[in-house]
């Protein structure tokens, strides 16, 4: 069935403010409200402007989906665990001097911008008020956390195997908070079709 | 029927809504529309991200088909959501006997002390 211009207006406007896949089916049940209105005997413009009245605001629609987030929850529990983790890793760090380790320069460079990067790109998922950009953020955020468990965990394991309480207890913080965000990304990506 | 005494029942609802089988958004829509007589009426912001919410915690599982020539995303209870929609019927109805009790004064069961 043919849809009216208003209708597929509002379905231009979620296509451009969520995933495709997600548009699609919010833009589904608009045409269905659509073509219910029509069946009762309205026209086709009275039936548009009945079924965009019960859609509601596109962009309350959007926001409602952003508060929904999957990774705008995953992205809001690792900020607030983040202190916890990272103090623990900083107290055992500086316990055992680990700037006299013999970590590569490069990879002493890279750590500090990858914590930095990380933290910002949750804090956009937070606080970002577009769908697409907070997913991106949040995404790329979690496997920065990710890859920096992973990298802190492997360094530990290599230079400091003696195993002092403090780095079993970051270790397996780390561990714990790397096995969460890889099986809570799978089920997020899984649902999105990716 | 105003929408913040529906705080904390919506996924109840959209779970008994798909208990008696597969269901798009907009027939969910219909259902708790229908099923109430009207009095629940709630809005395309409130149901697609519920059922997204409900989907991500593995308490309905969603699954494309060609319907009509229009690609519909329909939504089924799993298992967990069984369990989880009978766990809310319980709580629900102790929640309602313990709360009609306070409001019409009625005698409130003694407790083994």
């Amino acid at each position: 069935m043919a849809s009216h211009r208003l209708v597929a207006h509002c379905r231009q406007d979620l296509l451009q403010r969520l995933p495709v896949e997600v548009a699609e089916e919010v833009a589904d049940g608009l045409d269905d409200s659509y073509e219910e209105y029509l069946s009762r005997g309205l026209t086709p413009d009275q039936a548009a402007t009945a079924a965009l009245a019960e859609f509601g605001d596109p962009g309350q629609i959007v926001d409602a989906f952003r508060r929904a987030s999957p990774v705008r929850r995953l992205a809001r529990m690792l900020v607030l665990t983040g202190p916890l983790v990272g103090g623990w890793w900083a107290a055992a760090l500086i316990s055992s001097r680990a700037w006299d380790w013999s970590i590569p320069l490069s990879a002493r460079l890279v750590a500090g911008p990858l914590v930095a990067a990380s933290v910002a790109l949750l804090m956009t998922a937070l606080l970002s008020r577009r769908y697409q950009a907070l997913q991106r953020a949040g995404i790329a955020g979690c496997l920065g956390v990710a890859a920096l468990d992973a990298a802190v965990i492997t360094t530990v394991m290599v230079l400091a195997p003696d195993g002092r309480w403090l780095f079993i207890v970051a270790a397996c913080l780390s561990a714990v908070r790397l096995t969460f965000v890889a099986r809570s990304l799978r089920r997020i990506l899984v649902q999105a079709g990716m | 029927m105003k929408a913040e005494l529906l705080k904390g029942h919506l996924d109840a609802l959209i779970l008994a809504a798909l208990e008696r089988g597969p269901l798009h958004g907009y027939a969910v829509m219909e259902t708790l529309r229908e099923s109430s007589g009207g009095q629940l009426d709630l809005p395309t912001g409130t149901i697609y991200p519920a059922l997204h919410r409900l989907e991500a915690a593995g308490l309905i599982a969603g699954s494309w088909s060609l319907v009509g020539g229009r690609r519909r995303r329909c939504y089924l209870l799993t298992q967990a959501g069984r369990k989880a929609l009978s766990g809310r019927r319980a709580d629900w109805r102790e929640f309602a006997r313990v709360i009609s009790g306070v409001l019409e004064g009625s005698p409130w069961p003694a407790t083994a002390s």
